[in-house]
């Protein structure tokens, strides 16, 4: 099997973003990166079906990013992955479908029998990238994937819906976007991280056509307070009830 | 010479033969483990020797078993002079020590020979009776050899008795009585025999005694009794009581070019002194006793680990003996040469119980270091496998990320201090002031908010005693301690290395913090990273300020506590830290009273949360906590002690489970609460 | 002047909430630009116009229903063609959809077969010289990103419960239309829809989450917890570690550290004292409730509203409470 899996470069979350000066993007001072959960999924799920074939085949990372997504495609081979593949850029567009665009032209020609993508990529929270790649390069597509059985060149997968699944079956080549619940990325043991140092990485500048999405400002939302203490026995029930139902909407 | 001069210079040469064979095959065996340097600070190894070795310092922490044991190993030291005196009448019959010695030499020769047989038999008595009657707990449980235990100390007793029956006999056949203080006792037993009787009996009793001598040197290189001959070399060139920092990891080259294998899975991963450690062993169980995961009903039995580890040596090294060099293994033997330490000799499971607590090594009469094998051992399944309790995975993940072994924001982390008035270093910096200590405050202290309480205690302390001190504040990351602990030492260096550039960067000298474990870390181990710092617990900090009445405090009032102090393993075993909490707690509660648990100080019982154990789950066996819990509490105590937030969580957990409403508080909190708003020291 | 064309989402043949949301979005993005037609796309195995009066409802000028039993279930590749075709018209200037499972995954697909961009999952919306300008959360929604989205049509997907349904009735216009392509010659076929059980949600799954701690005291008071969870109908009970370590819960239901990770819509820690355990687990919860006795419990301090009260005194109330809340809404 030859699978390719699409990874991104986020920051980690677990920190204070701050808005830069002109109110347009996240300041990148002091934030540290890493590979995309969802997206190690998809690698845990690629490696996990080459290792299913006898280990006959080929898994290839490929990043759209800065110069220093290299780091994160090294973390996926010392995973396990063959080789990777940088698409280059120092500005990727807020634009999905150019991102998608300069993606598919990178995996047109490779012969793919699976293409994997995350479900969603943490930063952008565009999740629509693996979709539309599927679109433009005519592959049947099923997101939100966290089961997968595949069967020479067909598949059956179960998709994630809110409180609900669907079983969908569909033949391969195909592309697939990976949620929570299909696996548990393995971390990369020490020697996966010597061998990945000697694996193939190739850096290929990314193309962009035209942009339609552009993100015009950027803001933190406002600060959760301490809880507000309602009362000291169900008398407070009432006004729980009420606040839950029209400040937080969750009722 | 005479006939039986010649049969006996035949035995013995063909012992000696036979021993020095099996005294090769040992030493070529140990060579299949690595290489270390051990040979390093002499005069503490021979001060380890003299303490630990010939004065018996370890074994004597059981009072009885261990002074029964003793007498018999000073017995043996002293009786080996009469040993060669016999080995050389084989050869010489009519051969003692008076042709040789002085008068004044030879007396007291014989009178220790006459005395320390008695001295040997008595608890050789007392062990066999031990083994065979009394049966405790310690002996059993794990497969271990108790048979050859009773068979060598049959061997030993007989040794005494007919060499008691040589000195009586040859009184009786006219030998000098000087100095004959034990058997002219005996000599009665022996009035019926005529001197020509008499000198059968002895020679008979002789050539019993000779033999079993060269027969016991040969049945030892085989057997669990190989402790005889080697537990003394090991304590030289053990370092479980120095040189080198109490419990540091083995430090480990991470960009070595050509390192293929990072920890162990086999026995020639480890060192040579990991394997001698194998062949000290004499199954006694002390370690095993002691084990927190053990006593809890884990799988993990310390003694095991060595024992399993000398079994596997033996396995392996004889198989490659039977192939030989250049030889080829059949299937079987190749069987035996594909298995591995790791998963066929010593299980996942008993290694991750390990709470690193230190109690085995500590206990251990002849310094073997438990504890090294379990964390090689670590080292490779994480490093080379990524093998780990699943539940390990976020914490190595959020360590990699977040700087924590929990997910939290590092702009968080000095949260504790808002309207606190406490500058960070980059803060002084700016100012062009500086500070006499950085305070760490360590994850547990930034992050967890019970232990937050204990930051805020203790930084009110040193702002009581104005002492000039500063946080990092955001720039503050983990050391890496736990993941090095959980065996994922790319990690650790990774996030060391990080931490000393920081401290470094602010030419940090002198660090408090109030978490033993970042305290040993920073101590004990960054120096094997080159980062030097002078860093000391929080109870000793506070012990000294106290000392020195800069803390304004209030001791006069308050009502009569019995408070109970639980030791952490950090702390303690690692540290030798006992008197420093206990002191500062009377020097804040003059009125109180410390008591103490069954097992404290140096033989503690860990909360259960080293070694990563907080990270994992406790689903065999009674939780390590609630023991420890409940003989904290069974002293009566109106309030429970510690110096460790990681402790703080284990035993408030343990107590709250319990049912019970007693108080758990860290030491600074305790002395937080004594003081004076606004106080000025005199 | 400009006219919407909206998905209107349908689970195992019934109209889910978050289509009326989604017509009531589209009416305002219509309003926004001017005033247009909204245009409701309603597929569906037979029998499925029935549901078209609901959309009318809402503000739906007008139901395309797409009745075929190739859309019985699921079916994206067919879908996104006749959207696409719809789209292509010119008749439109906005297409609209929930971002939801099916909703994230149709309408990629059709911006990408138009060749046009695509802004999902937006909190707000508005037009700005003919751009559709919307709110959309980032980086784990600790950043708000205005996004601007030209050209024509324009694809957009709004957040569930972000847009509250109102109702603006209209006459049922309905006009049946055909798939774009063969319904049967789908590549992916949904072979089966899983609907979750109401009384045994997943942790992960469950957009309301009843945790229990050791201030519950007995495993036989988890029946509380049970019984609001029940309540909500979408709910599912966790526990802290304390809890599982005791064997009160299963080990699979421990959020924390060394259990799950979760973040539902609304948390409600019951008798949960807030270990650095328990809070590294669940503190990323949209909406967090407290009920616990100690008012120095850290976990008042991460969550939006607390009762410092006795649970056996409270939840029952909050139980019932929550049964007929649900029983109206």
């Amino acid at each position: 099997m030859k699978i390719a899996v699409c990874i991104k470069r986020v920051p980690v979350m677990e920190v204070k973003f701050v808005i830069t000066a002109d109110g347009t993007r996240v300041e990148e001072t002091g934030l540290k990166y890493d590979i995309n959960d969802f997206d190690l999924w998809a690698i845990e799920a690629g490696l996990q079906l080459k290792e299913k074939h006898n280990n006959v085949g080929e898994v290839v990372v490929i990043s759209l990013g800065p110069d220093t997504a290299q780091e994160q495609i090294r973390k996926a081979m010392a995973m396990g992955a063959d080789r990777g593949i940088l698409l280059k850029t120092d500005s990727a567009p807020a634009d999905g479908l150019a991102i998608a665009r300069a993606l598919a032209a990178e995996l047109k020609d490779g012969g793919y029998d699976l293409v994997l993508f995350g479900r969603i990529a943490i930063d952008s929270m565009n999740q629509m990238t693996g979709p539309m790649v599927a679109e433009l390069l005519d592959l049947p597509c099923v997101t939100n994937v966290f089961k997968l059985e595949i069967t020479g060149a067909t598949a059956r997968a179960e998709r994630a819906l809110e409180g609900a699944s669907e079983v969908v079956e569909f033949p391969l080549p195909a592309l697939l976007t990976i949620d929570d619940g299909m696996n548990k990325e393995r971390l990369p043991s020490l020697k996966g991280i010597m061998a990945a140092k000697k694996k193939p990485l190739e850096i290929k500048a990314a193309q962009f056509s035209d942009v339609r999405v552009t993100i015009t400002k950027m803001a933190l939302p406002a600060d959760r307070a301490a809880a507000r203490i309602l009362g000291d026995s169900s008398a407070a029930v009432p006004e729980l009830i009420r606040l839950l139902q029209t400040e937080a909407k969750v009722l | 010479m005479s006939p039986s001069n010649i049969v006996f210079a035949i035995i013995l040469v063909v012992a000696l033969g036979f021993f020095t064979r099996s005294a090769q095959r040992l030493n070529r065996w140990l060579k299949i483990g690595r290489d270390e340097n051990r040979t390093d600070h002499p005069d503490v190894r021979t001060k380890n020797l003299l303490l630990i070795g010939l004065a018996q310092t370890k074994i004597l922490r059981d009072p009885i078993g261990g002074m029964m044991h003793a007498l018999v190993f000073w017995g043996f030291c002293i009786l080996a002079l009469g040993t060669v005196e016999i080995l050389i009448q084989g050869l010489y019959t009519p051969f003692t020590w008076d042709l040789l010695l002085p008068r004044f030499l030879y007396l007291p020769y014989v009178v220790s020979q006459e005395l320390f047989a008695v001295f040997v038999l008595i608890p050789v008595a007392y062990l066999l009776y031990r083994r065979l009657v009394i049966k405790p707990a310690r002996f059993s449980g794990d497969p271990v050899h108790g048979g050859d235990a009773v068979f060598i100390l049959s061997m030993i007793a007989t040794l005494m008795v007919t060499l008691l029956i040589i000195f009586a006999a040859d009184l009786r056949t006219g030998a000098s009585p000087d100095g004959r203080i034990v058997s002219s006792l005996l000599l009665p037993l022996f009035g019926g025999l005529t001197p020509e009787s008499a000198h059968t009996v002895s020679r008979v009793s002789w050539w019993i005694h000779a033999v079993l001598i060269l027969y016991f040197l040969n049945h030892l290189p085989g057997s669990k009794h190989l402790h005889v001959l080697t537990s003394l070399i090991n304590v030289w060139f053990s370092n479980t009581s120095g040189p080198g920092r109490l419990g540091a990891m083995r430090p480990m080259d991470l960009e070595a070019e050509d390192a293929e294998q990072f920890g162990a899975s086999d026995v020639e991963h480890l060192s040579w002194k990991n394997l001698l450690d194998g062949y000290s062993c004499t199954e006694c169980g002390r370690c095993t006793a002691v084990c927190p995961a053990n006593i809890t009903g884990k799988l993990l039995s310390p003694r095991m680990i060595v024992v399993n580890t000398r079994a596997r040596l033996t396995e392996k090294a004889s198989t490659l003996d039977a192939i030989g060099v250049g030889g080829t293994a059949t299937a079987e033997q190749q069987a035996v040469l594909d298995k591995n330490l790791l998963d066929d000799w010593i299980t996942e499971e008993e290694l991750w119980a390990c709470t690193s607590c230190r109690a085995c090594v500590q206990e251990c009469p002849v310094s073997i270091d438990q504890l090294d094998i379990i964390n090689e051992l670590r080292r490779d399944l994480v490093l080379m496998e990524s093998r780990f309790p699943e539940e390990l995975q976020p914490a190595l993940t959020s360590l990699e990320r977040n700087g924590s072994p929990w997910a939290f924001s590092a702009s968080d982390r000095a949260q504790w201090a808002e309207g606190m008035d406490i500058p960070t270093m980059a803060e002084l910096v700016e100012r062009g002031e500086k500070a006499d200590i950085l305070f760490w405050v360590g994850c547990m202290g930034s992050f967890d908010d019970r232990s937050k309480k204990i930051t805020v205690a203790f930084a009110r302390i040193l702002q009581a005693a104005n002492v000039r001190f500063a946080i990092l504040g955001q720039e503050e990351t983990c050391h890496g301690d736990p993941a090095r602990r959980m065996g994922n030492e790319y990690l650790y260096q990774m996030l060391a290395k990080g931490v000393i550039e920081t401290l470094d960067g602010y030419a940090v000298k002198t660090i408090v913090t109030f978490c033993p474990h970042c305290f040993h870390q920073m101590g004990n181990e960054f120096p094997d990273l080159g980062g030097n710092y002078e860093v000391i617990h929080h109870t000793e900090y506070i012990e000294r300020l106290l000392a020195d009445g800069r803390v304004p405090l209030d001791t006069e009032h308050g009502e009569r506590l019995k408070v109970a102090y639980h030791d952490s393993c950090y702390l303690g075993r690692y540290n030798d830290i006992y008197d420093a909490p206990r002191t500062a707690l009377k020097r804040a509660l003059p009125i109180m009273e410390l008591v103490e648990p069954p097992r404290t100080k140096d033989r503690g019982l860990c909360c259960g949360a080293g070694g990563g154990r907080m990270w994992m789950e406790e689903n065999v066996g009674k939780r390590v906590n609630v023991e420890r819990s409940e003989e904290l509490l069974a002293t009566g105590a109106d309030q429970i002690a510690v110096a460790c937030p990681f402790c703080m969580t284990m035993i408030t957990d343990g107590v709250t489970g319990a049912g019970s409403t007693v108080p758990v508080l860290d030491i600074s909190e305790v002395i937080a609460a004594r003081l004076i708003p606004g106080g000025v020291t005199a | 002047m400009a006219n919407v064309l909206v998905f209107a989402e349908v689970r195992g043949g019934e109209l889910r909430k978050v289509a009326y949301e989604a017509v009531t979005a589209a009416r305002a993005l219509a309003e926004l630009s001017g005033g247009g037609s909204v245009h409701a796309v309603l597929a569906g195995g037979a029998g499925i116009d029935a549901k078209a009066e609901a959309l009318a409802q809402y503000g739906a000028d007008s139901v395309l229903v797409l009745e075929h039993a190739g859309f019985t279930q699921y079916n994206p590749e067919a879908l996104a063609a006749t959207l696409a075709q719809r789209l292509e018209s010119g008749t439109y200037a906005y297409g609209l959809f929930s971002a939801t499972s099916q909703g994230r995954d149709l309408s990629p697909r059709v911006a990408a077969k138009l060749g046009v961009g695509l802004a999902a999952d937006l909190t707000g919306l508005a037009v700005t010289e003919g751009a559709v300008v919307g709110q959309h959360f980032q980086n784990n929604g600790k950043v708000i990103a205005t996004l601007t989205l030209t050209g024509s049509p324009a694809v957009v997907s709004v957040r569930p419960a972000a847009f509250q349904p109102v109702v603006n009735a209209r006459a049922l216009a309905t006009e049946a239309i055909t798939s774009a392509t063969d319904p049967m010659a789908s590549r992916v076929k949904t072979v089966e829809l899983k609907q979750g059980s109401a009384d045994k949600l997943d942790l992960n799954d469950a957009p309301v989450i009843v945790a229990g701690g050791r201030g519950l005291k007995a495993p036989e008071h988890f029946a509380l917890c049970d019984d609001l969870a029940a309540a909500f109908g979408n709910a599912a009970v966790g526990a802290t570690r304390a809890v599982t370590d005791e064997g009160w819960r299963p080990h699979s239901d421990q959020i924390g550290q060394t259990g799950r990770n979760v973040s539902p819509d609304l948390y409600i820690a019951v008798g949960i004292s807030g270990a650095i355990q328990h809070l590294a687990g669940m503190r990323t919860s949209k909406v967090i409730v407290a009920i616990n006795k100690d008012k120095d419990a850290p976990i008042f301090k991460i969550s939006d509203y607390g009762i410092v009260g006795d649970v056996f005194e409270v939840m029952p109330v909050l139980t019932e409470a929550v049964r007929k809340a649900k029983a109206e809404g």
